[in-house]
């Protein structure tokens, strides 16, 4: 029983810890613009394949990751700039429809110059393979993805908490207009909010593809799950996302290991019960950073 | 600026909304059928899991319609090659073949690569009357307990997939076997293929999974199958879903301590797997480089050069679907001399044809099913000879014949119901 369930709460927390980085990405950006970026998804593909074409090009993984989390975070702050900046004054429904738009214009850029199959992304060799712990055998490349996640998300936090930006940040959540009275340029702090919440999804995207076959769709694949835990986890809430996340990640690997049948609707209907009990969300009142 | 923060409500409205907007089919509208052309309609999983083998079979549909326009045509009539994406949905898929039959008018309808979207596009040929070859669906029903006098498939069902390799991984491999199956037609269909040669084979099966089409994360599926310790594992995932199942059991280190097999085996998705994870054994529809393709078929030969050169890779078994597909629904118009359902349908049933591999082939009269070779053979990380392409061994080949039910069986299966 043991033997079984225990893989399944490490796959569960290493899948839960996925939603989470994407659900904070989309968290941050949603806060503090009150864009619902349905483009996410397209920013983790493109990472993706930007680290594909640098890796086939000769670099290592390593390399590939950080360059093209950088590369994909900057395209992130032209996006915003040109295109997303100025709906900031009007009501989500704009963003959300040019977001909208923008990921299927990603999808079929994609297409047209990576083909509509997937790409052979390897996950680099010293990963690969499977760590004995105990009696479990854990994938190297998975329990690596969680150490990833955790430290990025410690990072994350030590930004937002320790930085003088992380703290104009959290102020502009709480009122963007009483910063810019006082001075601050609001401007270039929904910049940087974008451009982090951007960066957050592409390290998940590099790291999604050595796992899942890197197409078109693969980070839209992963953006309803990531929704669905920014709803439990409470609108705006760092701990509520990685709570949430988790939960997701949990529901669906036990799920599967006992009802396979319900491994995809599952999240759904925790959604369900999360919002019949507590309609704000597991953190849905403790503000953006609580 | 003022605070722009978004309520809870409006946020699940919102993305409501735009999951909605974004499931609705677009009709866009298109000029009517002149009355010189004759239109063959092709329903594709355009996008979505399968968007790739439908390329290759709308590449090779095209072909087979350019090739008979430049030989002019049908009856001195041009053929339009009309595609519509049913975006691997069998919802969306009745829609569009409706559309493409009330709205384009088209004569007769080919396509699909999901089994659930031939058997309801099947299904909506027989309310109209139209002819219609399920290029790529693989379930048993189109061709068996849901056949149409108006349906016939080209590729193999999945009871000849199942019989083909079964055989060869007990003897191979081993008779202690773990089933990873989609769950959805065509997955309970393989299944119930497999079921019949485990009674034949003394086979034991030591776990048995079904994983929703569209599983991104197999490792839980993984687990269990470490766990059991089978000789074999047979994955019947396809697509998308087969990628990631042997990308994560590569990463599992399962792909070193058990061994893996299945009854599809498609070189697209071995195109896109990293080289680490292009191994086990498959059943293989049709390969390019296999000894019954190379120098048996003139044919053959001819095909595979021009699709060379037109796509810049080789053809694939979807490719040759395709080809084959639109080129013996044009050769029965021919044949009918126009485009009466009924006898298009008699013009197919039956008839023998030279196809693009050694011997002849025909849709058999008791189902319509093709019966053509079926192959059994050894994925390679690496290409061949210089040719990257080239990562498959063929080892065994079966006669469709002997891996398709017995006629006689399968009449009280299907029954055709042509018109008195």
């Amino acid at each position: 029983m043991i033997e079984q369930l225990a893989p399944e709460i490490v796959n569960g927390i290493v899948l839960g810890a996925f939603f989470a980085i994407i659900a904070i990405g989309l968290s941050l950006i949603m806060n503090l613009t009150g864009t619902i970026n349905l483009a996410h998804g397209s920013f983790m593909t493109l990472a993706g394949y930007l680290a594909f074409t640098l890796m086939s090009r000769g670099t290592n993984f390593w390399f590939a990751l950080a360059a093209s989390a950088i590369c994909t975070a900057v395209i992130g702050l032209v996006v915003e700039r040109l295109l997303i900046s100025p709906l900031y004054k009007r009501v989500p429904l704009y963003s959300l429809l040019l977001t909208f738009g923008l990921s299927l214009v990603f999808e079929e850029v994609f297409r047209l110059i990576w083909g509509p199959s997937t790409v052979p992304f390897s996950a680099p060799a010293e990963l690969s393979g499977a760590t004995q712990i105990g009696d479990i055998v854990l994938p190297t490349y998975r329990l690596f993805i969680m150490a990833a996640l955790v430290v990025v998300m410690i990072a994350l936090l030590l930004f937002l908490y320790r930085t003088r930006i992380g703290l104009r940040l959290r102020g502009a959540v709480q009122d963007a207009e009483m910063l810019a009275a006082l001075g601050t340029n609001t401007q270039l702090l929904y910049m940087t909010n974008f451009g982090l919440g951007i960066l957050l999804a592409a390290i998940a995207g590099v790291l999604a593809a050595g796992l899942l076959g890197l197409g078109p769709t693969m980070g839209n694949d992963l953006l309803m799950p990531a929704f669905i835990t920014v709803v439990i986890g409470g609108m705006g809430s760092l701990a509520g996302s990685i709570v949430g996340g988790l939960m997701v990640g949990l529901a669906i690997s036990i799920t599967t290991l006992y009802l396979p049948a319900a491994s995809e609707v599952v999240m759904y209907i925790l959604m369900a019960i999360v919002l019949l009990i507590r309609p704000r969300g597991l953190f849905g009142e403790e503000g953006i950073f609580g | 600026m003022s605070r722009n923060r978004i309520s809870r409500k409006t946020f699940v409205a919102s993305s409501a909304g735009a999951v909605a907007v974004a499931s609705f089919p677009v009709f866009l509208p298109q000029r009517g059928r002149a009355a010189d052309l004759i239109q063959i309609g092709a329903s594709e999983e355009i996008t979505g899991v399968y968007a790739e083998p439908a390329r290759n079979e709308i590449r090779g549909m095209q072909m087979a319609v350019d090739q008979q326009n430049k030989s002019g045509g049908i009856l001195s009539r041009e053929v339009k090659l009309i595609v519509e994406d049913n975006a691997n949905n069998p919802g969306t898929a009745v829609e569009k073949a409706r559309k493409l039959i009330q709205v384009d008018k088209v004569n007769a309808m080919i396509g699909t690569v999901n089994s659930a979207v031939s058997q309801a596009t099947s299904n909506v040929c027989l309310e109209s009357t139209i002819p219609f070859i399920d290029t790529g669906g693989h379930t048993d029903s189109v061709t068996g307990s849901q056949c149409h006098w108006t349906s016939f498939r080209t590729c193999h069902s999945t009871w000849m997939e199942t019989h083909a390799t079964g055989y060869s991984i007990a003897s191979k491999l081993g008779k202690k076997w773990y089933y990873l199956a989609p769950d959805y037609a065509f997955g309970h269909s393989l299944l119930d293929g497999y079921k019949d040669i485990e009674q034949k084979l003394g086979v034991t099966v030591v776990g048995e999974d079904l994983a929703p089409l569209g599983t991104s994360d197999f490792s839980a599926y993984l687990t269990k199958v470490l766990n059991a310790k089978p000789d074999v594992l047979i994955i019947m995932q396809q697509g998308q879903d087969l990628i990631n199942a042997l990308k994560q059991a590569n990463s599992m280190g399962l792909l070193k301590r058990i061994p893996v097999a299945g009854p599809q085996g498609e070189i697209e998705n071995f195109w896109s797997l990293p080289k680490e994870a292009r191994v086990g054994y498959w059943g293989f529809e049709w390969y390019y480089k296999s000894p019954l393709v190379i120098g048996k078929s003139q044919a053959a030969a001819d095909f595979i050069k021009q699709y060379t050169a037109l796509y810049k890779q080789p053809p694939t078994a979807r490719g040759v679907f395709g080809y084959v597909t639109a080129q013996r629904m044009m050769a029965a118009m021919d044949k009918a001399k126009g485009t009466d359902a009924l006898k298009i349908s008699q013009a197919l049933s039956g008839e023998h044809f030279s196809g693009l591999w050694d011997g002849d082939a025909y849709y058999r009269d008791v189902d319509h099913q093709l019966i053509w070779p079926m192959w059994f053979g050894q994925v390679r990380p690496d290409g061949k000879n210089g040719d990257e392409w080239d990562i498959f061994d063929v080892i065994d080949a079966q006669p469709g014949d002997k891996v398709e039910k017995p006629a006689d069986e399968q009449k009280s299966i299907c029954k055709l119901n042509y018109p008195a």
